[in-house]
């Protein structure tokens, strides 16, 4: 590093001179009577002290960015860091400074690439790893870093980027080398992502690197693509479940409802059945009373008509009717024999008995 | 001609002056080459230091951490199991003298990590099982521990749920572990490395993958399994249906039955108050409640079909009979 500005510091010298040089040349060639040696020297002299001065000046003076630090190093050795703003320093490749970028977040990607630099080959490589379970799957993370001491950034490791890239591949497997597959595809992805941050953090510390992460996050984390449709058949198996259970629960508050609905009806029947018994039973209680209060006024005469007109009316409406003569014997006429209801009968049966005299007529009832 | 005496002087002093001295970077170590020889110990503080010009020339070297970026072999693991393992290694020149001696450059230096870290890896990757280059600790107990406890909790909840996916393949103790393996291998690789002054930082294991024969094996496996879970998971959606079918038939009896039950009861109440209700008025007079009741029937039961014959001595006929 020191090299370079060495042979540039030669360099300018040898330019320097040739410069000046020929300026004498050119003034001794303008006017060679007025021409003094010893004059011509004191130009050069000068002029080369300008010029070396002027160069100093310009490459003594940096500059450093808000967002950077300033690595300082003289003669090759760390001599210190300059914080943002204008600065000095000594020139001619004594003093170098580095700029490092100390607030920019750097992001890795692993296991894909947002820009392909990466074959696809090569990305699903580093996605696809072993479970505790030895199973496989594909896990895709991010990992953003800033540098934290530019100088330990600077001179403790070559390749830093790859160093962090080789931590977080391999601890990431490591981490998700100890989890079941199940549990890294659903429950244990924000788990992973911590563990994974700290044990980073951890190794890539061993280097002393001066870099600190500042995030680790897992992105798409899949079965492998082959396996993926069963995993996916679980999900509709899952789905089909639900429609089976939510299908029956439908039928279920279907059918419930109207069956409590029928429960009820036949509940309000009941009621309605009850209220009218009990109504009918007061009613007719209450119609027995009244009668047996005008019945006791004079109880033969009264039965006698409601006898009769019982009577009257049942007759009225009978469109066949048999009168026998009690004193004749032994005719039966038969017509439409067995109808006659028990009550009738009784009442026959008895009459009966009694008397024995027969005559016999058919009457059509008037209609 | 004054003039040129004074800038070749100039010029040949300051071209000794810069041969007589050397900056030493930051990140650099260098050693000294008299002549071809390597010349006292290494100097690793940077800064400007002085050397005799012209013979002595320098020689500069990383002191910083190196990375070996390793690729990916096959190496068979105890229990048989085909795998790729891709490793990679961090490392510095510990003694520039004895790296310079032995091995001259970064190269040269990779190359030989190359022969040796491969062989450390296949010697210490092939002793084990697969299982213990791919987990680390085992913790993996406490998650089948902790999962099983979940499931238990959520079947309690719910004697349907399928949450409980059980662990297939064989998961058994670990006694050694992927983070030993890797310290292993470093240790076994710095044994032979210490002869060409190369310090080993670290070795890292950073993928163990199946082979591809076996990858479709696992990759059977694993559907066979998902395929069986969906499997359970159906039945037991059907298992669901039919238990809320039998909940429903068993609701709609207790409905049915119990409106049934509520109605007879009410009815019986009705009819209980209606048969008291009569009984009390009738209790006045009952002979005439039969006479009255009779009559009624008469009305209800004779109809326009009915035939009768009566005999003349009837009550009714009486005055048929005698006449008025």
């Amino acid at each position: 590093m020191s090299e370079p500005t060495g042979k540039s510091f030669e360099q300018i010298m040898q330019d320097l001179n040739k410069m000046v040089g020929n300026l004498g040349k050119k003034s001794s060639g303008d006017k060679p009577s007025s021409s003094d040696p010893e004059s011509n020297n004191r130009l050069q002299l000068v002029l080369l002290v300008l010029c070396v001065g002027v160069y100093a000046g310009i490459s003594s003076f940096y500059k450093v960015e808000p967002s950077q630090q300033g690595v300082i190093t003289r003669f090759g050795a760390y001599s210190g860091i300059a914080e943002e703003g204008p600065h000095l320093m000594l020139p001619f490749g004594i003093d170098q400074v580095y700029k490092i970028e100390v607030t920019r977040i750097h992001e890795l990607q692993f296991g894909f690439r947002a820009e392909s630099t990466l074959g696809e080959d090569r990305a699903r490589q580093e996605s696809l790893m072993l479970t505790g379970d030895l199973n496989v799957a594909k896990v895709e993370w991010i990992l953003q870093y800033k540098i934290h001491d530019a100088r330990k950034f600077l001179f403790h490791a070559l390749n830093v980027e790859k160093n962090i890239r080789d931590s977080s591949i391999a601890v990431m497997r490591r981490v998700v080398g100890d989890k079941l597959v199940s549990d890294v595809l659903t429950a244990a992805r924000v788990s992973i992502a911590q563990r994974a941050m700290a044990l980073t953090q951890e190794t890539i510390d061993h280097y002393d690197m001066g870099i600190l992460i500042t995030k680790v996050a897992l992105q798409n984390v899949t079965p492998p693509e082959k396996v993926q449709p069963a995993f996916n058949e679980i999900n509709i198996a899952k789905q089909e479940k639900e429609q089976l259970i939510n299908q029956a629960l439908g039928h279920y508050n279907k059918i419930m409802p109207e069956a409590q609905g029928k429960a009820d009806r036949v509940l309000s029947e009941a009621e309605a059945y009850a209220v009218d018994v009990v109504n009918r039973s007061k009613g007719d209680a209450e119609k027995f009373r009244q009668m047996l209060v005008a019945y006791h006024k004079s109880p033969a005469l009264t039965r006698k008509r409601m006898y009769l007109e019982t009577m009257g009316e049942v007759m009225g409406r009978m469109e066949h009717f048999t009168i026998v003569d009690a004193k004749m014997k032994g005719i039966l006429p038969v017509w439409g024999g067995g109808q006659d209801t028990t009550a009738a009968k009784a009442a026959l049966m008895e009459k009966e008995g009694e008397d024995k005299s027969a005559s016999s007529a058919t009457i059509s009832s008037p209609k | 001609m004054k003039n040129i005496f004074v800038l070749a002087g100039s010029v040949i002093l300051l071209g000794l002056f810069l041969s007589s001295t050397y900056t030493l970077p930051e990140h650099q170590q260098a050693i000294l080459v008299e002549l071809g020889k390597v010349r006292g110990v290494p100097v690793t503080d940077a800064g400007l230091h002085m050397k005799v010009p012209i013979i002595q020339d320098v020689r500069y070297f990383e002191k910083r951490i190196l990375q070996w970026d390793g690729e990916r072999v096959e190496i068979p693991t105890l229990d048989k199991k085909f795998i790729w393992v891709d490793t990679s290694a961090r490392w510095r020149i510990k003694d520039a003298l004895v790296f310079y001696r032995s091995l001259r450059d970064v190269n040269n230096a990779m190359m030989r990590m190359g022969t040796i870290l491969d062989g450390s890896v296949k010697d210490t990757v092939s002793r084990y099982r697969l299982l213990e280059t791919v987990r680390n600790t085992n913790d993996i107990f406490k998650d089948i521990e902790q999962n099983k406890k979940e499931a238990e909790l959520l079947l309690k909840v719910d004697p349907s749920d399928t949450t409980l996916e059980e662990i297939s393949s064989d998961v058994d103790k670990i006694e050694t572990g992927r983070e030993k393996l890797s310290q292993l291998i470093a240790e076994q690789a710095q044994k032979d490395l210490k002869s060409f002054g190369i310090e080993i930082v670290d070795v890292q294991i950073r993928s163990v993958a199946y082979k591809e024969v076996v990858e479709d094996k696992v990759y059977n496996r694993m559907i066979s399994e998902r395929m069986k879970i969906a499997d359970k998971v159906r039945s037991s959606g059907q298992g669901e249906r039919a238990k809320i079918l039998g909940q429903l038939d068993l609701a709609l009896k207790k409905v049915e039955s119990e409106a049934y039950r509520k109605s007879q009861e009410i009815r019986g109440k009705a009819e209980s108050q209606a048969i008291d209700i009569f009984a009390q008025a009738l209790q006045s007079d009952t002979e005439f409640y039969s006479f009255m009741k009779t009559l009624d029937t008469y009305k209800s039961t004779l109809g326009k079909k009915t035939s009768m014959i009566l005999s003349t001595d009837n009550a009714f006929l009486d005055l048929l009979n005698k006449g008025p």
